[in-house]
């Protein structure tokens, strides 16, 4: 029971007005825009924090849990349109930092594998719901239908825009359809979750390429705005003698030749030389094609491929090895074709700025090892001169370039990143064309408050196994190239799964107002989570900083729960004697200004 | 058939569930057929977080003493456990726990100063317990399941008698209880491999009997409602204040009366005074309040008035060390006191005894008419032992007082010189039995009379009333003669006497010959026992719990040769192993 | 209980660990040394193990130095306590009973366990290794009384296993794998010479062939079949496959670590104040152009005493100069001893 008594009507005027939110006085749902709020929200839920998207994970995780898989993946699909897709090859930075996943919590909750279900599982019947603006009469053309154009271009049909998309190959996706293989990200629902965009009205000229078809210049006179989302094509090269041999094949390359249906030459031992997903996905593919002994061979040490660590065990299981600490210094061939590779040994040292590791070729370490091809899988890099030739510098973060009126996303701002923050910069290129054409702000970013009332879990769920995936065997994969590896979630794995989301989103807070510095929350903590505190520095963005701790009682000043160790376990609510801690559902989500 | 002998020690801070895990454990075990014998220790403090330990011994034959050393030492708190962890054996098992919600300092965790040798077994107690129950509350049940699926202890057994422990609580208190045992007993089944010998699998016990579990103080008091105490008077002192607190709750529906005065002086006071009325009357002290009681115990066998006082000694001298235990009040409790002053000292060995010997006291004080001290310790009070249901006193026992007759009052001398000393006593109101009483030396009639020849009579009288005693007196314990000399035999008194028997018992394995002997009648003394006992020995051991040897001194004037002293001041029971040790270098 | 002094930290009670111990206390006289070990037993031979198995020796035979001799030098040792994590910018450990331990210097001397073959994970239930005392005493009854063995892979402890086996009358079956054979890279020639020496004892023996499956049965023993088609059931299965540095602790808190702890020549790793030596420890070997691990006894002892010289300010090198290297996928493997496979007692 809350003590509404504790504060009278005048007192509960001046906190509403004077924008003073304590525990007690939130009986309403409130919408924020304090710095303190964000800065509460990010600490507190890290994964939606990390998610280049800001995609709302307790919600919908609590969504599945729920079995409303259709709520949860439109909550997925607000913040990044190709959840299908995402849940099955993204590159999953909110489950580095769940919370579930720190050392003495156990695994991280398996966030992607719960994406994926809830676009494999959501009912016949579910209806994708659009708000649309009203029709601005301005045209946008869009370069690239890879996930950061093709999030531009939903964003931007939304906002009213009439849009038009040239892809310079055959079909849209980009990196999706035509550098990750069909094993891991099947062709038909790319197809699916891209055409639930162009439903929206946009047209799709594919065959098309900006630079050599049509030309940037023209692009930008007939349209009001463009988007340049090419992405990164260019690959990087070796750049060591004995590159140009015939079998020597590109990440990118590769991937594209593999996907289209192709067998590219690889022979029995293949050397890979990369330490990201495209070298995993070449390795890989090189196995479907008959290849014997396939090896991975990265310059650092396992610690410091880009991969997961079920990308590693699949590569693993389909018995690829993985040789660190070498780089290749020459390819040997003959009669034009490979025959071998010549690596150099390498160290691991230090540098200063910015302070970072980075791998050093050992003198004189030069030893042979024999192979039929190499597919370099180094990254690719934006060939910024193949789009125009006006293109100098480029404002990486506002998405505008030098030129007025043309706008830049995806990798072709950042360099080779991954699909979800091409999305997420996708869509905020829209954001900033919407404000640059329209000249205001459509939407804000807030914090939503809303009184809420248990964990809405019980603490035994805190020691349920995380849910493995379900894959095929080996067998399978060798009999058809294309056939999906992991096959997804059933209804009750994901339910099961959904049981372990601490659901972060929950803010526990103790009213120092009310509290009589019993200590009973203390005693029940099961980890450091509730503390006392002398007090809470103020960041210079406005947010709070970490708590500064006391022994000393005569110090302290209030009994405080850290919102970045709590674990929502709702014992300090079940033993406050004055029932002074209240537990709010916080949520950061976009509504019209 | 395979035995078992084993002490568990369970080692927590106050609050958590410490010593009703032990008890559980003992109840648990008792019901199964073991002996069981259990010596807790509490922190001084009255609130707070001072180290309690739930000390255990269980044993498929019977147990004499608690066990110096545990063989398995069960964490509840790391800071408490490391100050517990020089008794564990060297072999020793440690369960602690491996998951605390915070990790500890350095040198400040148990499992990190465990010695070679001993056994260390992490369980997450801390966890399991939030799994079960949602709060740490449950640690204590983690780890007796852990215990017992360790130990293949039966785990449907176990949980029944949980349940039968909590059956009067909500049900969300005994599952919490039960599923906390599970949760334990089921990691540790799956988690742990089993690296120590000790099994409670396949051990053969004999057929149940209905045991009591009790500790000495709950005996007495429970012997004196058997024999017809009527009165109570007392004052609260370490360690004897339950005796008075459990009369408080029952005299009463006995018909009997409890009055709690103001100190010791006037409760022995009103206790006489009750005796003088014809009523039972006891007391229940320790060392301190005892010495209060010092003149009073002049009048009690001057004026031949019967009174009970029960001193369970704890260290001293003062006040000394409330909760440790100590046999040193022998002096002062068979000597003490001015005048030549002869009174009937009991020293119950065993926890059982505590209840033959409250209710011999009160026979023996009703029917010689005279002050009879009951000599328990810290650790017979409180110490906690399965035993078999006593058997109520008889009517001889509950009856006892010589009544005159006829002829008597006719001209009715209430000190009467008789045979055995005896005088036929009216109680007060008895037509024909008017007397006078008094402290001071008196005639027949009870009048003043300090002539030589009175006092001379007098005392006489009082002196073979006292002897008279040693034929009821009960016989001696003596263990393991046969026949032939022994090499060492060891003489001892109260709770060492337990103590002495496992020592003898183990030296004769070792091929030492032995035997013990110990009385429960201390004063007067069978002399001639111990005499006969004393010529078949070699060489004479006398350990007991105080500093000079106050009853090696006594034995020493009765047996006129010298004795080996063997003195402990620790403040804990008096151990075997130590008597053992000694008997080896004699 | 902080002392002013320095505080040593030894992770391992080998070869390794105790000699960079008795280096440090020789140098040092006032700093606090404390080796752990997560064994239950004081620092043993690990090679006189067959013997202990056989019942030849007793445990007290096992040992090189007694309890007493570490109290002597004020060595604190601290048995069947593991550490979990290393935190080197707190300089601190975390032990796996949750105590958190500062030192102001660190040596990591683990060593290494034994190699379970990728492809053989699915049957990691059925596999018996034998790489230490504790993995000793869990099997040793058993092994006295099962009757006949199968042993897959064959490195020097298998071969010493295998003539154990033999002398105390057990069946023996033993598949040599060339591929995944440690540490040789099995050539024809070395395959023959194995076949003959072996075949002097009473064992059966496979090559060039594989293990397709392996099942166990309901009364306890297993049942082995090859790709070949031979087919054997035994009480027990044996994998001696090589060692693999026990470093997975070590993983993720900020020490470089690759197949083992990369160190320098002088035996430092990436940080400052941590040392690794003996067989978890990975040096980059001019002479061999390749990364190497070391293995054997005398290897363990001279490491772990240059680290020790090294941790006090030395720049002793660790000699490079072995006898023999052996190929395990891409990494050599130092040995100092080659000779006959029979007397692979000679470390």
């Amino acid at each position: 029971m809350k003590r509404n008594h504790l504060y009278s009507k005048e007192e509960k005027l001046f906190q509403d007005k004077n924008k003073i939110y304590s525990a007690q006085s939130v009986k309403q749902i409130v919408y924020s825009t304090d710095a303190r709020d964000f800065g509460q929200v990010a600490t507190s839920i890290p994964c939606q924090e990390a998610c280049p998207a800001k995609t709302n994970i307790p919600g919908y995780i609590r969504c599945i849990h729920e079995k409303r898989y259709g709520r949860a993946y439109e909550l997925n699909r607000s913040a990044n349109i190709l959840p299908g897709v995402l849940g099955r090859i993204c590159s999953r930075p909110c489950e580095f930092v769940c919370r579930h996943g720190e050392p003495d919590n156990g695994l991280s909750v398996a966030i992607c594998h719960l994406k994926r279900t809830c676009a494999d599982l959501k009912p016949v019947s579910h209806r994708i719901i659009e708000g649309l603006y009203a029709p601005t009469g301005k045209k946008v053309a869009v370069i690239g239908a890879g996930p950061a154009g093709l999030a531009a271009a939903h964003d931007l049909a939304v906002l009213g825009y009439r849009v038009v998309i040239f892809e310079s190959m055959e079909n849209p996706g980009g990196m999706l359809m035509y550098g990750i293989p069909e094993f891991r990200l099947p062709r038909d629902l790319i197809l699916l979750e891209i055409n639930n965009i162009l439903r929206m009205g946009i047209q799709l000229e594919t065959n098309t390429a900006v630079g050599s078809d049509i030309s940037l210049d023209q692009l930008g006179k007939e349209y009001d705005a463009v988007v340049v989302a090419t992405g990164c094509v260019s690959p990087r090269k070796l750049d060591i003698p004995g590159q140009e041999l015939e079998n020597v094949h590109h990440g990118l390359e590769f991937m594209k030749a593999v996907n289209e249906g192709l067998t590219p030459f690889v022979g029995d031992k293949v050397v890979v030389i990369g330490a990201g997903f495209t070298a995993v996905d070449c390795a890989r593919s090189a196995v479907r094609l008959g290849a014997a002994d396939v090896s991975i061979n990265i310059r650092k040490t396992g610690e410091y491929m880009r991969i997961d660590d079920s990308e590693k065990h699949e590569a693993q299981f389909e018995g690829i090895k993985t040789y660190s600490l070498i780089q290749p210094s020459k390819i040997i061939g003959k009669n034009n074709k490979v025959t071998g590779i010549e690596f150099k040994r390498t160290g691991m040292e230090k540098i200063d700025t910015p302070p970072y590791r980075i791998s050093v070729p050992i003198e004189n370490s030069e030893f042979i090892v024999p192979t039929d091809s190499v597919i370099a899988a180094l990254g690719q890099t934006p060939d910024v001169k193949k789009v125009s030739t006006r293109f100098s510098g480029l404002d990486k973060k506002g998405h505008q370039t030098g030129i007025p009126g043309i706008f830049a996303a995806g990798d072709f701002v950042t360099g080779s990143s991954d699909v979800i923050s091409a999305i997420a910069g996708g869509r905020k290129c829209a954001r900033v064309i919407d404000a640059y054409l329209i000249g205001e702000k459509r939407k804000q970013t807030v914090v939503r408050l809303e009184n809420h009332v248990t964990t809405d879990r019980p603490r035994s769920h805190d020691f349920i196994d995380r849910v493995g995936m379900n894959t095929i065997d080996m067998k399978e994969r060798l009999f058809k190239s294309t056939n999906e590896v992991e096959t997804g979630y059933t209804d009750d794995q994901a339910h099961e799964e959904s049981k372990r989301c601490y659901l972060c989103n929950l803010k526990y807070e103790i009213d120092p107002l009310a509290c009589i510095y019993c200590s009973a929350c203390i005693d029940v903590a099961p980890k450091d989570c509730i503390k006392m505190i002398a007090d809470v520095p103020v960041n210079p963005d406005g947010t709070y900083g970490e708590y500064r701790e006391t022994d000393d009682w005569n110090a302290v000043v209030s009994i405080a729960i850290d919102h970045a160790n709590c674990i929502r376990c709702g014992q300090c609510l079940s033993v406050c004697p004055m029932d002074c801690i209240s537990v709010t559902k916080t949520e950061l989500i976009e509504i019209d200004t | 058939m395979k035995d078992i002998d084993i002490v568990i020690e369970i080692c927590g801070s106050a609050g958590e569930g410490t010593i009703s895990a032990g008890e559980i454990l003992s109840r648990f075990m008792s019901g199964q057929g073991f002996e069981i014998m259990s010596f807790d220790s509490y922190p001084a403090e009255i609130r707070g977080f001072g180290k309690c330990v739930a000390h255990t011994r269980i044993s498929s034959n019977p147990i004499y003493s608690p066990g110096k050393l545990a063989d398995v030492l069960i964490s509840l708190n790391d800071n408490h456990a490391i100050s517990q962890l020089p008794t564990l054996k060297e072999s020793g098992i440690l369960i602690y726990d491996s998951q605390p919600a915070r990790p500890h300092e350095e040198d400040k965790s148990v499992a990190g100063r465990t010695k070679p040798g001993m056994i260390s077994y992490g369980i997450p107690l801390n966890m399991l317990a939030h799994k079960a129950a949602g709060n740490a509350r449950g640690m204590n049940m983690v780890a007796l399941g852990a215990l017992s699926a360790l130990f293949h202890v039966d785990k449907d057994r176990f949980t029944d008698s949980i349940k039968a422990r909590y059956g009067k609580k909500k049900q969300v208190v005994i599952d919490a209880n039960v599923n906390s045992f599970l949760e334990g007993y089921d990691w540790a089944k799956e988690n742990i491999k089993k690296s120590d010998p000790y099994s409670f699998e396949g051990v053969n016990l004999p057929e149940q009997k209905e045991k009591l579990i009790v500790n000495g103080n709950q005996l007495v008091a429970q012997a004196a409602l058997d024999a017809n105490l009527m009165f109570y008077a007392g004052y609260p002192i370490t360690p004897a204040t339950k005796i008075m607190e459990i009369l408080s709750k029952e005299l009463p529906k006995h018909g009997g009366t409890l009055l709690q005065t103001e100190d010791e002086i006037a409760a022995i006071g009103a206790v006489i005074g009750a005796g003088f009325g014809g009523k039972r009357a006891m007391t229940a002290t320790s060392g301190p309040g005892f010495a209060l009681m010092t003149e009073f115990t002049g009048l009690s066998v001057m004026a031949e008035v019967p009174a009970v006082i029960i001193d369970s000694q704890r260290a001293g001298p003062s006040t000394g060390m409330p909760t440790k235990t100590e046999q040193s009040d022998f002096n002062s409790a068979v000597m003490g006191g001015t005048g030549d002053c002869p009174r009937i000292v009991l020293a119950p060995a065993d926890t059982k005894s505590c209840y033959e010997a409250t209710v011999l006291a009160l026979y023996f004080a009703e029917k010689y008419q005279t002050l009879v001290v009951v000599l328990l310790d810290f650790f017979l009070s409180n110490s906690i032992k399965n035993i078999d249901v006593p058997k109520k006193p008889a009517k001889k026992y509950r009856i006892a007082n010589i009544a005159p007759k006829k002829e008597d009052l006719k001209d009715y001398k209430r000190y009467k010189i008789t045979k055995s000393g005896i005088s036929p006593r009216a109680v007060p109101g008895t037509p024909g039995g008017i007397f006078f009483s008094t402290g001071l030396e008196h005639n027949e009639y009870g009048r003043p009379d300090y002539s030589q020849a009175g006092h001379l009579k007098m005392t006489q009288k009082r002196y073979d009333k006292f002897n008279a005693v040693l034929v009821e007196a009960p016989a001696p314990e003596i263990s393991a003669m046969g026949r032939g000399k022994v090499d060492i035999g060891v003489i001892s008194w109260g709770s060492s006497a337990g103590a002495a028997r496992e020592a003898v018992m183990a030296a004769q394995k070792e091929g030492i010959k032995a035997a013990s002997f110990s009385s429960m009648m201390v004063s007067p003394f069978p002399e001639k026992a111990l005499i006969k006992f004393a010529d078949n020995c070699r060489k004479i051991l006398i350990p007991e719990l105080n500093f000079s040897g106050q009853f090696a001194d006594f034995a020493t004037c009765i047996l006129k040769r010298p004795v080996e002293k063997l003195n402990f001041i620790t403040g804990r029971p008096m151990a075997s192993e130590d008597i053992l040790q000694k008997m080896r270098e004699m | 209980m902080m002392s002013f002094n320095d505080h040593y930290v030894i992770i391992g009670n080998g070869p390794a660990g105790n000699h960079a111990a008795k280096t440090l206390r020789k140098k040092d006289k006032g700093a606090r040394i404390t080796i752990i070990s997560d064994e239950m037993i004081p620092y043993y031979y690990k090679p006189k193990l067959t013997g202990f198995i056989a019942d030849e020796i007793a445990q007290k035979d096992l040992l090189v130095t007694s309890l007493e001799s570490y109290k002597e030098k004020d060595i604190r040792v601290r048995l069947g306590q593991a550490v979990e994590q290393i935190d080197p910018d707190s300089k601190s450990l975390v032990l796996k009973h949750m105590e958190t331990i500062k030192y102001s210097k660190l040596i990591i001397a683990t060593g290494s366990r034994e190699r379970l073959l990728p492809f053989m994970s699915g049957y990691a239930d059925h596999l018996k290794f034998i790489t230490s005392y504790t993995d000793v005493m869990d099997y040793k009854e058993k092994i006295q009384n099962a009757k006949e063995f199968f042993i897959f892979g064959g490195d020097l402890v298998g071969f010493k296993f295998l003539k154990m086996l033999n002398s105390m009358g057990k069946k023996v079956t033993i598949l040599i794998y060339p591929n995944a054979f440690w540490p040789y890279n099995l050539t024809e020639d070395m395959l023959d010479q194995i076949f003959t020496s072996l075949s002097q004892f009473d064992v059966s023996i496979i090559i060039k062939d594989d293990i397709s499956t392996i099942d166990k049965k309901d009364n306890g023993s297993y049942r082995i079949k090859t790709l070949k088609g031979v087919e054997k059931t035994v009480d027990m299965v044996f994998s001696f496959n090589g060692l693999v540095p026990d470093i997975d602790f070590v993983k993720g808190s900020g020490i470089d670590t690759d197949y083992g702890i990369l160190v320098n020549e002088y035996l430092k790793t990436n940080i400052d104040g941590i040392y690794a030596c003996g067989s978890c420890a990975q040096i980059y070997n001019p002479d061999m152009k390749s990364y190497s691990a070391s293995i054997g006894w005398p290897n363990a002892v001279v490491q772990g005493e240059v680290a020790a010289y090294n941790l006090l300010g030395d720049h002793k090198v660790i000699e490079s100069v072995g006898r023999k290297y052996f190929d395990l996928e891409g990494v050599k493997i130092k040995t100092t001893w080659w000779g006959d496979i029979n007397d692979a007692s000679q470390e």
